[in-house]
């Protein structure tokens, strides 16, 4: 193992982060309103699927993560009406969209494309680097320059969310929604208002999360492709401690858990490759025994919110 | 009473409403909806080799059904149906092609074997759910992510047989006998008796009717003596053992050897399942027939109209989706009191 | 001096409940008013009128003379009127800073100008004395800091009017000084301030004037110099001495249990148990009286084994209890009314039937077989029998307990309680909320378990009930037991100012 294996390892781990920051961001700001959200991987999935077809017709990878994060927020208004209006379980209504999000998108795939369909593949996105027309073997260069535009939207929101819920007057709004909803409507905080806000960039940030799959990592959809990303995202949030940066981390970790596993595949060492790849979700669990039950989450998630009559 | 007939309404409606949807695009794609829905039902129960095949596709869906329900009737959110149930096949799939063991004494032992590997996987966030709190979804679901590649293992390395990546067979003595010569196996039956068993136990014996009590108000059944850790324990391990029973059954009766694939998605239609048919057990065995004649009668709908099979997994989707959202609309005070005030004005009429 | 709040002819009613009926009463700038009252006199609702979380079935409400509508709590807030909750509303996930400005609309900007806000504050704090620390989290910082903090987030949204609800419930003694130093400089400075509470000596100290109320009506109202604690004690309470309907035991049989100072949470003057010792025979209904959160949930619970005392020891029927479960307790024969019967003693989506049996579904009389197979007729029949005995008024047994109607869910306990002759029962808030008629009934059914031999410890904040079945008074405050009182011919005076902790 040389010193290229590391650097590879270390770009393949942000670039593996990358899906798991936006699906990450998107339970967080789904929980910070008060709505535990375990349907991502639903929502990642119909993402993928639209990013795919629109990057396909229209050639513009860009484009197609647009489409994405659109399609995902469409979605996701189920979601908030059943658990706002209707006071749907959260939990039970997540699955609900975990059925019905990939469902959507194998049967639009399948009439898209027809039943014995050949493998289609799309273009990914240039990198910086690749604009720029650099291309260059040292580390950093490759490490701030070949990537794509999405891993610099990633850390950008990172850097956003974190201001937004540490800084501004509207971000600290916010989290008392998600941590005290009555204390909040008493000062006049739209208790309703930012729920549906939360809902629309849950379903945003899925969308594009799904997306990247598809414009930035594989140039082809299958169905699953997700892969469990948006369970390991609920798994990131709780690890993280519900804050931008303690995501970051938790990201960067499953996604060097990912990265590894890639490389160890490559090496094989006789090993199944299928043991590599049950690192990231054993890490999962093992974190998540370790972290224990330490209750940091918003105290108001789950829990309807109805204005009271009597 | 009344709220009886609400629980079988909502379903009701909410698969009314599913079809018409289903409908509205099977006539977008240029298909007549009346033909493709008459088709779809000839396919799936038009002659007795079609409902043959669609009790046989129904089989492994009631058991992840079952597994579902009785989780969720002790208020635990056991996701991991798939995963207990592939490790009861993968189990199974040992004994019936490693131990040299045939026959009836095979199929006994391998069910035994199947459920117990089943309810040791549920185990795991059992366990962690009761001594470190931690939340029993996220680490079932991780757990199901860990068993399909565990099975990847055994049917691409540990017990390949051949140039393709699949198991041997399990042996024709082990293979679970056919019913009537149709597709459908003992397997039904023993998912039919699995689920009479379920609802015995929950509805006829104290145990059932305290680990519902636990499910329904925690808090209270602590208050009333109830010793709620252990119902919850319990709760993994049955299910758990449920679904494993399901994969051993499953693959003895329908599938014999493991392949990529295998098993896929049956647990989040488990989980589907249960929900719409209330976690009532022989309601979920319904609506997993339900499913299985849907999937069924859509390879013929496919073939009569054109219509993609998949149209059948967005009816599927649509249902559950109206019947959460209805059952919970339905509890809405709102609601309650607009029905009153109907019921009030008739009365007055 | 200048009026500030006019309230005219207020009621609200509860279906045909009137919480509150035809109350008038006025605010006058600088000065302290109390609402005095009982539980469930009404004084929660009248404020939760006056901040717009309820509208008045009638009656009007005036801020400096004008007529004014308050549909919410934004908008009370913004009319001047600030509301202390007795249960704070502090995010506790966030700084007292935070918690301060949140929801904060009069500034421009998007982001938090910590330093201008923080020194808008300091003057606040400065000006009345309320000192916090703004960078704490609330968890960190005491409950007289997190009061202040409420107290300062209503001035800092340009409260004229504060309402502090059962403001010292859950102070220590030198933060209760401080409060009142903070009241009296909110008063100076012109502000009024509506002070809500039962502890008579806090009320003589501080009030100016004292508004009694009794079962939604006002009473009376005085001036602080013109009457005494023993005066408002009487009107609070409103009644003499009235002879109990239900003959008094006065000799109880052998303890049933016996609490030697038993500690739960110490510290916890409102949560917890300090040193508290008592013992209830059998054939007695022993009543604890006092305010609501003086430690009375904590003592039924232990002694329904579903808390553990941290210190002391509980002899049950004359051996020492080893281990605390609610089961151990109930294989003793204790029986349990829990202070909330949705939540802790029914399961509300089962229905009345399975309620009853609840308990004993794995006893011979309803399953054999080792509880394997249920006798569905056996429960039926009994659950019939029950209905008809307690008068367990539903559509059908079958029906769901959640729907039934408060009274009727606590027959329903009563019945499943009370039917296999316990040794003792623990009874907590029994009749609360329940009209008359099942009042009566549950006071009946407890006296005739009690002679029948069992040992009846009833928690009570209701004054009367307690009076009318009781065999022996307790009052608890703070956790500790502060007397042991007969009752037959009850020292009621003194009974009130224990309760009021004097």
């Amino acid at each position: 193992m040389d010193a290229s294996f590391f650097s590879n390892l270390i770009l393949a781990s942000i670039r593996m982060a990358t899906p798991l920051i936006f699906l990450s961001l998107a339970e967080l700001y789904s929980q910070r309103a008060g709505l535990v959200h375990i349907g991502l991987e639903g929502l990642a999935a119909i993402g993928s699927l639209t990013g795919f077809l629109v990057s396909l017709i229209t050639g513009s990878p860009l484009l197609g993560v647009a489409a994405g994060a659109a399609v995902g927020i469409l979605v996701n208004m189920i979601y908030a009406y059943a658990t706002i209006h209707l006071c749907a379980e959260q939990i039970v209504y997540g699955m609900a969209i975990n059925i019905f999000a990939p469902a959507l998108a194998a049967f639009i795939y399948r009439v898209y494309f027809g039943a014995g369909s050949e493998l289609v593949q799309v273009g990914l996105m240039t990198t910086l680097s690749g604009m720029l027309g650099i291309s260059s073997d040292n580390f950093l260069v490759r490490l701030l320059l070949d990537q794509t535009p999405m891993v610099y939207l990633a850390y950008g929101l990172v850097i956003f969310t974190a201001i937004y819920f540490n800084k501004t007057k509207s971000g600290l709004n916010y989290k008392a929604v998600g941590e005290y909803p009555k204390a909040a409507a008493t000062l006049g905080i739209n208790v309703v208002g930012v729920k549906y806000v939360a809902s629309v960039i849950c379903g945003a940030l899925a969308g594009i999360g799904g997306a990247f799959l598809v414009t930035c990592y594989s140039t082809t959809y299958t169905d699953g492709n997700v892969a469990g990303r948006g369970f390991i995202a609920l798994a990131a949030v709780i690890f993280g401690r519900w804050s931008a940066g303690g995501v970051l981390l938790a990201c960067l970790f499953f996604g060097f858990c990912d990265a590894v596993q890639i490389r160890l595949q490559v090496g094989s060492y006789g090993i199944p490759y299928q043991f590599f790849q049950m690192i990231p979700y054993i890490a999962t669990v093992l974190v998540l025994a370790v972290v224990g039950a330490k209750k940091a989450g918003p105290k108001g998630v789950g829990k309807p919110y109805l204005r009271e009559e009597r | 009473m009344k709220n009886k007939l609400v629980n079988i309404l909502v379903p009701l409606v909410s698969i009314l409403l599913a079809f018409i949807i289903g409908c509205v695009v099977m006539a977008v794609l240029g298909a007549n909806p009346f033909v493709a829905l008459q088709s779809l039902f000839i396919g799936a129960f038009g002659n007795a080799r079609n409902l043959g095949t669609t009790l046989a596709r129904s089989t492994p869906l009631i058991f992840t059904g079952l597994c579902a329900c009785f989780a969720y009737r002790c208020g635990v959110f056991n996701l991991g149906g798939e995963g207990q149930f592939i490790m009861g096949s993968i189990v199974c799939c040992y004994i019936a092609t490693q131990s040299g063991v045939e026959g009836f004494p095979a199929i006994i032992l391998c069910l035994a074997a199947g459920a117990l590997a089943g309810g040791l996987w549920a185990a795991i966030p059992g366990f962690l759910k009761i001594y470190r709190g931690q939340n029993e979804m996220i680490i079932s679901i991780m757990l199901n992510y860990v068993a399909t590649l565990l099975m990847g293992v055994v049917y691409t390395n540990w017990l390949r047989d051949g140039t393709v990546p699949q198991t041997a067979a399990v042996p024709d003595a082990t293979k679970l006998s056919r019913l009537f010569g149709l597709r459908v196996t003992s397997a039904f039956v023993l998912a039919l008796v699995t689920g009479l068993l379920i609802y015995y136990f929950l509805f006829h014996t104290a145990k059932g009717f305290q680990l519902r009590a636990v499910g329904l108000n925690m808090t209270a059944a602590r208050f009333n003596g109830f010793s709620v850790k252990r119902y919850i324990l319990m709760s993994f391990l049955v299910s758990g053992a449920i679904a494993g029973l399901g994969g051993s059954a499953e693959l003895m009766g329908t599938q014999f050897y493991l392949i990529n694939g295998f098993a896929v998605g049956y647990g989040f239609d488990g989980v589907a399942m249960a929900l719409i048919g209330q976690l009532h057990p022989l309601a979920t065995i319904l609506v997993a027939i339900f499913f299985a004649a849907l999937r069924v009668g859509s390879t013929t709908m496919q073939a009569a109209t054109g219509v993609p099979t998949s149209v059948s997994d967005i009816i599927q989707a649509l249902v559950i989706v109206f019947t959460v959202a209805g059952l919970a609309m339905v509890k809405l005070p709102r609601f309650k009191a607009a029905v009153a005030r109907m019921s009030a004005r008739k009365e007055a009429a | 001096m200048e009026e500030f709040l006019r309230m005219e002819h207020v009621s609200k009613r509860f279906g045909d409940f009137y919480a509150n009926k035809d109350i008038n009463l006025t605010v006058c700038k600088g000065e302290v008013l109390t609402l005095l009252g009982e539980n469930g006199a009404g004084k929660s609702t009248l404020m939760n009128v006056l901040i717009g979380l309820y509208q008045p079935t009638e009656g009007e409400i005036f801020l400096n003379g004008q007529k004014v509508r308050i549909d919410s709590p934004a908008q009370a807030v913004k009319l001047g009127i600030g509301m202390v909750h007795q249960h704070f509303m502090l995010v506790e996930a966030m700084t007292v800073f935070e918690n301060i400005i949140l929801g904060d609309r009069n500034t421009k900007g998007i982001f938090i100008d910590r330093e201008a806000r923080k020194k808008e504050i300091q003057e606040l704090s400065a000006k009345y004395g309320l000192d916090v620390e703004l960078d704490k989290p609330i968890t960190e910082i005491a409950v007289g800091a997190q009061q202040r903090v409420e107290i300062l987030k209503a001035l800092y949204r340009g409260a004229e009017l504060l309402v502090l609800d059962e403001p010292s419930a859950a102070l220590t003694d030198m933060e209760v000084e401080g409060l009142f130093k903070i009241m009296r400089k909110l008063t100076e400075e012109g502000k009024s301030v509506i002070f809500i509470s039962h502890k008579m000596r806090e009320v003589m100290h501080i009030s100016d004037r004292i508004t009694i109320l009794r079962a939604g009506e006002v009473v009376t109202t005085l001036r602080r110099d013109e009457t005494d604690g023993q005066e408002l004690a009487n009107l609070m309470i409103g009644r003499e001495l009235t002879p109990s309907q239900y003959a008094k035991v006065e000799q109880p049989g052998a303890p049933v249990i016996e609490l030697k100072n038993v500690d739960y949470q110490k510290t916890s003057k409102h949560n917890g148990l300090s040193g508290v010792s008592l013992t209830v025979g059998r054939g007695e209904i022993v009543g604890i009286a006092g305010v609501d959160g003086n430690g009375q949930s904590q003592l039924a619970q232990v002694v329904t084994g579903v808390l553990t005392p941290e210190a002391g020891t509980v002899d049950m029927k004359g051996s020492q209890v080893a281990q605390f479960t609610p089961n151990g307790f109930i294989l003793e024969n204790v029986s349990h009314i829990p202070e909330d019967r949705n939540k802790m003693g029914l399961i509300g989506e089962m229905s009345v039937k399975d309620n009853i049996v609840l308990k004993s579904t794995d006893t011979p009389a309803f399953s054999s077989g080792k509880g394997f197979i249920l006798k569905k007729r056996a429960i039926r029949d009994y659950a019939l029998k029950m209905q008809e005995k307690y008068d367990i008024r539903c559509a059908s047994i079958e029906q769901e307990a959640r729907n039934l109607s408060g009274g009727n869910q606590q027959k329903v306990i009563l019945a499943r309680e009370l039917e296999n002759s316990p040794d003792l029962l623990v009874a907590v808030h029994p009749t609360r909320g329940l009209d008359i008629g099942a009042t009566r009934f549950i006071h009946d059914t407890m006296i005739e378990a009690r002679d029948r031999g069992c040992g009846v410890l009833l928690v009570s904040a209701d004054f009367d009930e307690i009076l009318e079945v009781s065999d022996r008074i307790i009052v608890m405050f703070e956790g500790q037991v502060m007397g042991v009182y007969p009752g037959k011919n009850p020292p009621i005076e003194e009974i009130s100012l224990a309760m009021a902790g004097k």
